[in-house]
């Protein structure tokens, strides 16, 4: 059965990238206002904060964030949670936020997500990355997060022919997407040539495969369909999720060319939405490096295991293709403050579903899927979106 | 090989050069690293074996960008080898040139080793047979 009752109503991000001089709760509070006030919402009309941070801890020196982040965002006294599954902290707190919604316990819920990550060094932030892979036997071998999508690409490259130049076209098309939008890290375009300079982080994997480090913080205001008529004419729904788990270690798992939790994830939320892919208009993808986007879009059964670099290559992810895939630049190109990237995922597919993502409109945009992923993969969460006049 | 096998004995067993998997009671399975729970049939009843130490190249990367603790190791390989024993481990590759990860075979015959890293740990290390 589809999902009825859970209604997004309002969504912001702030921008993304090196934010200087503005701490996690400044970031916080600026996207929670730009959801509630600036969409009309009444901070008094919401019940209860969800909130995704990954790792303020060795970010920032910072544990038990959401009543933190709460109170600076002028809503001390809810009842507020940190939701945390690496890369998918965002996501988990989203769907925390819908079992609230669903279950009839609240009214009105506030989303959010954010991380503040240019505040340490290079080496640091890839160490507090690493923190979400299996510290007993993959990290202290030495493994990053970069190694991990790495050993993944040499596999699909492997099996299916994949190539460097297909994961730098993803590059290309991301930050051609974000070049449009303000709120990107990199408002520039890149040649192909640029994409592939020979900048290794994790062989086969260069500078631009991979995610940037950034600050950065979403939100969004979920609410029930009675209560959302007070707040616009036009909200979309959440009508299928899925949420699944896998190993930790990459070396336990069946294939390196498929992540099994995306796999998983993404039927459960098809069969709750009583859709096929075939059904999806557009694509929201976790892209934390370029081969994350062609996998993700192989798993989510966008495409055929195998054939992810093909529709790359033949544009059909492209903007104006038949399936496009991260139309405003993705977290290759908008930035990756991992907590804030699960909630913002949200926030691009609000805005291109309801028909205000400006240069970044897709042509049709009544069905999203959205799909985030955690760590080696250990967690994803994929929600199908759609228009409530749809 | 009746004791209970712990994971700081498999990692103390890896740091003194005398790597062992864990194996299932119940149904044989060689598990490694370590799971609190057989992955064929689920038993937890686990006890320690020795490996015959040959495995293949699954996939593998060169990482050049590492944490604070192992940056002065870079460039490095690393891979997952599966045992012959039907296991699988993320491990350090040597053997191979970082400069040419290229000429790396999948599916290449591999044979267990150890390396003593900067960082002062000593890790699986397998290369090619």
């Amino acid at each position: 059965m589809p999902l009825k009752n859970t209604n997004i109503v309002s969504a912001a991000q702030t921008k993304f990238g090196k934010l200087d001089g503005i701490t996690l709760r400044e970031m916080f509070s600026e996207a929670v206002d730009s959801a509630t006030i600036g969409f009309g919402i009444p901070k008094k009309d919401i019940q209860a904060a969800f909130i995704g941070t990954f790792i303020p801890e060795m970010l920032n020196h910072q544990g038990h964030t959401a009543p933190l982040l709460l109170d600076y965002a002028g809503m001390k006294g809810l009842p507020a949670t940190r939701h945390e599954a690496a890369c998918a902290s965002g996501a988990t707190a989203l769907r925390a936020g819908m079992m609230a919604i669903e279950s009839g316990l609240y009214d009105t819920v506030l989303v959010a997500g954010a991380e503040k990550m240019t505040s340490v060094s290079t080496n640091r932030a890839t160490e507090a990355l690493a923190a979400a892979a299996d510290d007993e036997f993959e990290a202290s071998v030495g493994l990053t997060f970069p190694g991990v999508f790495a050993i993944a690409a040499v596999a699909h490259m492997n099996k299916y022919g994949t190539t460097e130049e297909d994961m730098g076209l993803v590059a290309v098309k991301a930050h051609r997407n974000a070049s449009t939008n303000p709120f990107a890290q990199f408002q520039k375009e890149i040649s192909l040539e640029k994409a592939l300079t020979p900048r290794y982080i994790a062989w086969p994997l260069k500078l631009f495969d991979c995610s940037p480090i950034s600050d950065g913080a979403a939100a969004i205001v979920l609410t029930s369909t009675e209560k959302a008529k007070e707040y616009t004419d036009l909200p979309v729904k959440i009508i299928g999720s899925g949420q699944a788990s896998a190993s930790m270690n990459l070396c336990d798992r069946e294939q390196l060319t498929s992540f099994e939790a995306s796999v998983r994830a993404s039927r459960t939320a098809y069969e709750m939405a009583g859709l096929t892919p075939k059904d999806i208009d557009f694509a929201i993808v976790h892209d934390c490096f370029t081969i994350a986007e062609i996998i993700a879009s192989e798993d989510i059964g966008l495409f055929k295991p195998g054939e992810g670099a093909k529709a790359v290559r033949e544009g059909v992810t492209a903007i104006d293709g038949n399936l496009p895939i991260n139309p405003m630049g993705g977290l290759k190109a908008v930035g990756h403050p991992v907590g804030a990237t699960g909630v913002k995922q949200v926030v691009v597919s609000y805005k291109e579903l309801i028909g205000e993502a400006g240069p970044n409109q897709v042509p049709n945009h009544d069905t999203a899927v959205v799909h985030n992923f955690g760590g080696t993969g250990a967690s994803c969460v994929v929600n199908i979106l759609r228009r409530a006049d749809a | 090989m009746s004791e209970k096998p712990t994971i700081e004995k498999y990692k103390q067993n890896i740091a003194d050069g005398d790597f062992k998997a864990f194996k299932c009671i119940e149904c044989g399975a060689v598990i490694a690293p370590p799971s609190g729970s057989c992955y064929s049939c689920g038993s937890s009843s686990m006890e320690w074996t020795d490996v015959s130490g040959k495995g293949k190249l699954i996939s593998f990367t060169v990482i050049h960008i590492a944490s604070e603790e192992f940056q002065e190791e870079a460039p490095y390989y690393l891979g997952i080898v599966e045992l012959e024993e039907g296991t699988s481990v993320t491990t350090r590759l040597g053997g191979y040139d970082p400069e040419h990860p290229e000429q790396v075979v999948l599916g290449t015959d591999m044979k267990l080793g150890y390396e003593k890293g900067k960082s002062g740990n000593t890790y699986l290390c397998f290369s090619p047979i």
